[in-house]
């Protein structure tokens, strides 16, 4: 790995992050859009699917609403969810608690 | 005479019955009074209650707003994290009970736009001594759907063990694969920025991604100073080298099939870190870096299987006194079973570990028993079988018993 490979990579960084911050903008401006609303049905899939990946699944009576939000974004830190699978699995778990 | 008398039997007459008449209005007054303090008390009777009725239906009002609050403030807070204690029996000699560590993390989100995460360890030497410290504080902002900021001291994102299966209740056995602790063939840590996230295909394919760039790892070489140790990962808090590694995982998943694939690579330079006498470190030539790896896991019922492998190399330095370069790698596949719907799980672990020195060199076999008391409360029993390789090299064998909570 050589010093043209970090620029090229950092060039790439830079890139990824305008994309990603344009994205925010667009996602910014459409939060009232329903279609974005977290779906129960999806998320007990989403929670099935992805929870086995790293750990046993968590009964959803564990934690109260408020924690099952903080406990899924961080989710979606450490297991690369995607904003929507997010709020389908926070709207599984909040009206299975 | 006869006239006198008549008037007064007439006007005696007229106050009786005028006397009667009084006599009974009085009577039907008092009835009817009667009869409203009846209702009056009746009244109140009713009255009471409905006035405690309302006051109730304001107090619960209130609680009900206090408890809505706890929903939709715009910053949350969540304590989670893990801990564990241990029983170990190392091959000749005395087994000995060991406090593994304590690691709150601490969630603290604002809106859904970031959050700041931060887990700490606390661990006890073998001396008694408590030992504080922070394996990550990031400060992550979800910048869309597909795509979060993360900025700070992360784990890092090359494999799998690391980032994610490390904490003891996620962890099936009770040590880490050999290769994969602190300051071996995985990289712990790194200070600097990353872009993470995923894509959801079709519901039947999602890719993950992350890319970092950081202050990199630093060589620790040996007291003389001509060899080089470890590449050590604990994430630097400063890049005294000025040289900085870049990398990142792309991991695919098939949510159908439970099945995960996953590559990493990153590249960079490092230097070698001496102690300049003074209380601070020198660092000589910066040298080429890079690492490699590649991970799965697979779940078919209740059978798990995972595996991974990873590798960091340094190449040489002409102008520093430990002027060879190295590789150090490790590589474990790991098989598990549920007994449903028992809450016993057995597991079996092989795994390999190959570094520049001889005496380090690891070959490990572990079996282990868990009974799961709750999904995140794990009893563990672990036979690990050593061999180092090289001959005139020896490993000791281990039990391990271990007791982990995850909260």
């Amino acid at each position: 790995m050589n010093s043209e490979f970090l620029k090229t990579y950092k060039t790439a960084l830079v890139g990824i992050l305008l994309v990603a911050g344009l994205n925010y903008t667009a996602i910014s401006s459409a939060d009232e859009d329903d279609s974005k609303k977290g779906n129960f049905v999806r998320g007990a899939r989403a929670w099935a699917d992805n929870c086995l990946r790293c750990h046993n699944v968590r009964d959803p009576k564990e934690l109260r609403d408020d924690q099952w939000v903080t406990t899924t974004f961080h989710m979606r830190v450490r297991g690369g969810l995607t904003g929507q699978e997010t709020r389908d699995i926070i709207t599984f778990l909040q009206m299975s608690n | 005479m006869k006239f006198k008398l008549k008037t007064i039997a007439i006007i005696m007459g007229l106050i009786f019955g005028s006397n009667v008449m009084a006599q009974t209005e009085l009577e039907k007054l008092r009835s009817e009074v009667d009869s409203l303090n009846k209702k009056a008390k009746e009244w109140e009777a009713f009255q009471a209650p409905k006035d405690q009725l309302q006051t109730d239906v304001e107090k619960l009002n209130v609680k009900a707003k206090e408890w809505e609050e706890w929903k939709t403030p715009k910053t949350l807070i969540h304590l989670a994290g893990y801990a564990d204690v241990n029983y170990i029996d190392v091959e000749d000699q005395p087994g000995t009970f060991s406090l593994g560590s304590f690691s709150p993390i601490f969630h603290f989100q604002f809106a859904d736009s970031f959050m700041l995460e931060a887990e700490l360890e606390f661990e006890i030497d073998e001396a008694g001594a408590s030992e504080a410290g922070v394996d990550y504080l990031t400060i992550d902002w979800f910048m869309s759907d597909y795509a979060m900021l993360i900025a700070g001291k992360f784990l890092s994102p090359l494999g799998q063990f690391r980032q994610n299966i490390h904490p003891s209740w996620i962890n099936k056995m009770a040590s880490a694969p050999v290769g994969f602790g602190h300051d071996q063939a995985a990289p712990s840590a790194e200070v600097g920025l990353m872009v993470r996230g995923s894509y959801l295909t079709d519901s039947s394919i999602s890719l993950n991604y992350s890319v970092y760039i950081g202050n990199g790892p630093t060589l620790e070489g040996n007291e003389i100073g001509d060899e080089i140790e470890m590449i050590e990962t604990p994430g630097l808090n400063q890049d005294a080298d000025g040289k900085k590694v870049a990398g990142g995982r792309l991991g695919i998943f098939f949510p159908r099939q439970k099945l995960e694939f996953g590559i990493s690579a990153a590249g960079g330079k490092v230097s070698l870190r001496t102690d300049d006498g003074s209380g601070g470190y020198s660092y000589d030539e910066a040298r080429d870096y890079n690492a490699l790896g590649a991970d799965f896991n697979w779940r078919i019922s209740n059978i798990e299987f995972r595996g991974e492998f990873i590798q960091q190399e340094i190449g040489e330095q002409l102008a520093s006194t430990a002027s060879e370069g190295g590789k150090w790698s490790a590589g474990y596949l790991q098989s598990s079973y549920r007994f449903l719907p028992s809450n016993w799980e057995a597991v079996l672990r092989y795994g390999q570990y190959d570094t520049p020195h001889p005496s380090e060199d690891l070959n490990q076999t572990t079996a282990g028993v868990n009974y799961l008391f709750a999904s995140n409360l794990v009893a563990k029993l672990n036979y690990e079988a050593n061999e180092n390789p090289n001959a005139g090299n020896e490993a000791s064998d281990r039990i391990l018993v271990q007791l982990a909570y995850g909260f």
